[in-house]
């Protein structure tokens, strides 16, 4: 039954050698991934971008605002003037906070009452929303630190309230997904991770296709066009790949309750660049594959950072420096900030520009490498 | 003007030459046949002349066009048949004949005309539905020749057309080939089968990157490595021709010696006499041969070509 196993591993091993890319996917791949993930995956998210309304603009107020940057969970990065300003930056999704301080703020404090501040929490990521959650509740306890109110102490009944702790009563909505429901932070991604896959597998696949086939080299010597035979081979798949958003999209509506709170329209068109960004991928594969197993790894090699760094399950918020820039470019990561932009937040165009903006350079610069290459590959 | 013509013509990959100053002229209306070893450069000079791939070095016309410049143009007045099925397997036979007509521009009246000839010179029309997968090696064939043809192109590039196919539908591939010739179009045909090569007008043998002969099967045969005045090819028929081989590769007369037809095919010096042989494998214990003067073959102009220039290389 055994005999001739030694001389099949030998060959196996045989093969290994002579095929870098076998190695490749078999050792380094995994090292790269594990690295990767092992950094950018981290629950404990920190860093939450937020919004802070100052109206009281008092010594007391800043201090407060310092004293939610200590915390480490929330970054105070932006001061609106207004709240309809800072819920606007809540709605494109450049915050995930808003903490509203009331004029009254340090009356309060030296009233020896407890002030209020208002705050708005974006549920639409789920974990994110919970941790902001969390630190603002905890916010009670937050002490204020080195006071040093110039004339404390020196009024009748005024207590010095330098070491003394100071309870703040964080009112905190969530609103887009206020029952933070799983569905409605897991769907929108899913959308996004789902057709990124199809769309890039599809193209890929069928590219390489044609080239084991050598059904390619036929073209290639007929007169038909570089750019119709691209075009033309790519355009049925991004056909099929807005047909199954739509399709997603219903689903997501009728079996998971998962409504779309903005313009199905500008979703449908802010999708295009998106899947011209995927195709683009998929053709750039398709330069690199030789045939269609290997098609399929790297299919898969893209899938797994786009599912792991694109923010579709993990906060972006948590990755180090260098992964969070890795992050960008993956197509998914801004289609995500649309998706749940519209779906969840009721976003509309200028919310969203700079994402859209960013998935136009995006496919605009990977069709023109996967061009650029293909054209290369032909020769 | 020649339907090819190539001056120089070189292509470099990196340090590797894969073509070396070829220079050829391929006429019009004729069978040119390409030939050379795998790895030889074939391959690289027919996509050179397709276009496909631009030459370092040289220039070449095909016809009439520069294939730099003007490749667009010789795209469409050529035609090219892959040696692997390279067609729509999912496809039929009807929809791969409309799909190339149509990537040559054909359309209305023109496409159905030239589908219409297309599939009665290739007898395809039983088959006109029938997928590209579900046809035999030599249907195949056929269809591949009949997209080739649908532009009606003056010249036809044909890589290894008949490899894999049975002898019978290579013979029915051969006669179509010689119907199209005498249409006057050019074929440029590369093969391993040196019956096919007896067959084209014109043949070229490129070994190791460069163009050692070009002529026509007789002017190879005569070629001085080949007829060389002091030797002669005489073909040795006996019972068992693999022990007679053993025995006289290692004979002092012997300048080579292979199998051919079960018979012992040898090249011996023009003083040798033929019952030197027969004494030689008597001596073997090898009696009964029979000697008789043969003339070389293709495949006796190659491999003469081939020893000689491998001495060549040699040398410098």
């Amino acid at each position: 039954m055994m005999r001739g196993y030694w001389s099949i591993f030998y060959k196996e091993i045989l093969h290994l050698v002579r095929d870098p890319t076998y190695l490749v996917i078999a050792l380094v791949i995994p090292m790269v991934q594990l690295t990767l993930f092992g950094f950018a995956i981290d629950f404990d998210v920190r860093h939450i971008a937020t919004a802070v309304v100052d109206l009281d603009r008092s010594p007391e107020s800043r201090r407060y605002i310092e004293s939610l940057r200590n915390t480490q969970y929330l970054d105070p990065v932006a001061l609106p003037a207004t709240t309809d300003e800072a819920e606007d930056e809540l709605r494109s999704g450049a915050v995930r906070v808003v903490v509203i301080v009331p004029p009254n703020f340090e009356r309060h404090v030296l009233g020896h009452t407890v002030p209020q501040v208002r705050v708005l929490i974006d549920g639409s990521d789920s974990q994110v929303a919970m941790r902001a959650q969390m630190a603002l509740l905890g916010g009670q306890r937050y002490r204020f630190p080195a006071h040093n109110i110039k004339d404390a102490g020196s009024g009748p009944g005024v207590k010095r309230l330098d070491t003394q702790p100071w309870p703040v009563d964080a009112r905190v909505d969530v609103v887009f997904n206020p029952s933070m429901r799983t569905q409605i932070f897991m769907i929108p991604g899913l959308i996004g991770v789902i057709m990124q896959l199809v769309t890039i597998a599809l193209t890929a696949f069928s590219i390489v296709r044609e080239r084991e086939l050598g059904t390619l080299e036929q073209l290639m010597v007929s007169p038909v066009g570089r750019l119709a035979l691209i075009v033309g081979k790519v355009s049925p798949y991004a056909l099929i790949a807005l047909f199954e958003m739509v399709t997603v999209l219903y689903v997501g509506w009728t079996v998971f309750d998962v409504r779309i709170a903005g313009s199905v329209w500008l979703l449908l068109g802010m999708c295009i660049p998106f899947i011209v960004a995927s195709l683009s991928l998929g053709l750039l594969i398709s330069t690199f594959a030789r045939n269609q197993a290997q098609a399929l790894q790297f299919t898969l090699l893209i899938t797994l950072p786009s599912i792991l760094l694109s923010g579709f399950v993990f906060p972006r918020e948590t990755m180090p420096g260098a992964i969070y820039l890795l992050s960008h470019v993956i197509p998914v990561t801004f289609f995500l900030n649309i998706l749940r932009g519209i779906i969840v937040r009721g976003a509309g165009f200028v919310d969203l520009e700079p994402n859209f903006a960013a998935l136009g350079v995006l496919s605009i610069v990977l069709l023109g490498a996967a061009s650029a290459r293909f054209r290369k590959t032909l020769a | 003007m020649h339907a090819i013509e190539a001056q120089g013509l070189t292509k470099r990959f990196g340090s590797i030459v894969a073509v070396d100053h070829l220079d050829l002229r391929v006429e019009r209306g004729s069978i040119f046949g390409f030939l050379g070893p795998n790895g030889s450069g074939k391959s690289t000079c027919i996509r050179m002349f397709c276009g496909l791939l631009e030459p370092t070095e040289g220039r070449a016309l095909v016809n009439g066009f520069d294939i730099v410049r003007q490749s667009e143009e010789i795209k469409r007045t050529i035609g090219y048949m892959n040696q692997s099925f390279s067609l729509y397997r999912d496809l039929t036979v009807k929809e791969n004949l409309v799909f190339f007509g149509r990537i040559y521009g054909l359309s209305g009246g023109r496409l159905r005309a030239r589908m219409a000839a297309v599939t009665e010179l290739l007898e395809l029309g039983p088959y006109a539905d029938r997928r590209a997968a579900d046809l035999s090696g030599g249907w195949r064939q056929r269809l591949a020749l009949a997209t080739a043809l649908i532009h009606e192109p003056d010249l036809l590039f044909l890589d290894e057309p008949t490899s894999g196919i049975d002898p019978v539908a290579r013979r029915e591939l051969w006669n179509l080939l010689f119907h199209l010739a005498a249409q006057g179009r050019t074929l440029f045909v590369t093969t391993h089968y040196m019956d096919e090569a007896e067959r084209c007008h014109t043949v070229g043998y490129l070994y190791l990157s460069r163009l050692i002969a070009c002529g026509t099967p007789a002017e190879l045969k005569a070629l001085p490595c080949v007829s060389q005045t002091n030797v002669r090819m005489v073909s040795v028929a006996i019972s068992s021709p693999a022990l007679a081989l053993a025995v006289l590769q290692d004979a002092p007369f012997t300048r080579s010696a292979t199998l051919r037809e079960a018979e012992v095919r040898l090249t011996i010096p023009t003083e040798t006499p033929d019952s030197a042989v027969i004494a030689a494998l008597e001596e073997a214990g090898l009696p009964g041969a029979r000697v008789r003067s043969v003339e070389p073959s293709l495949e006796d102009v190659f491999v003469a070509l081939a020893e000689e220039a491998g001495r060549e290389d040699h040398h410098s």
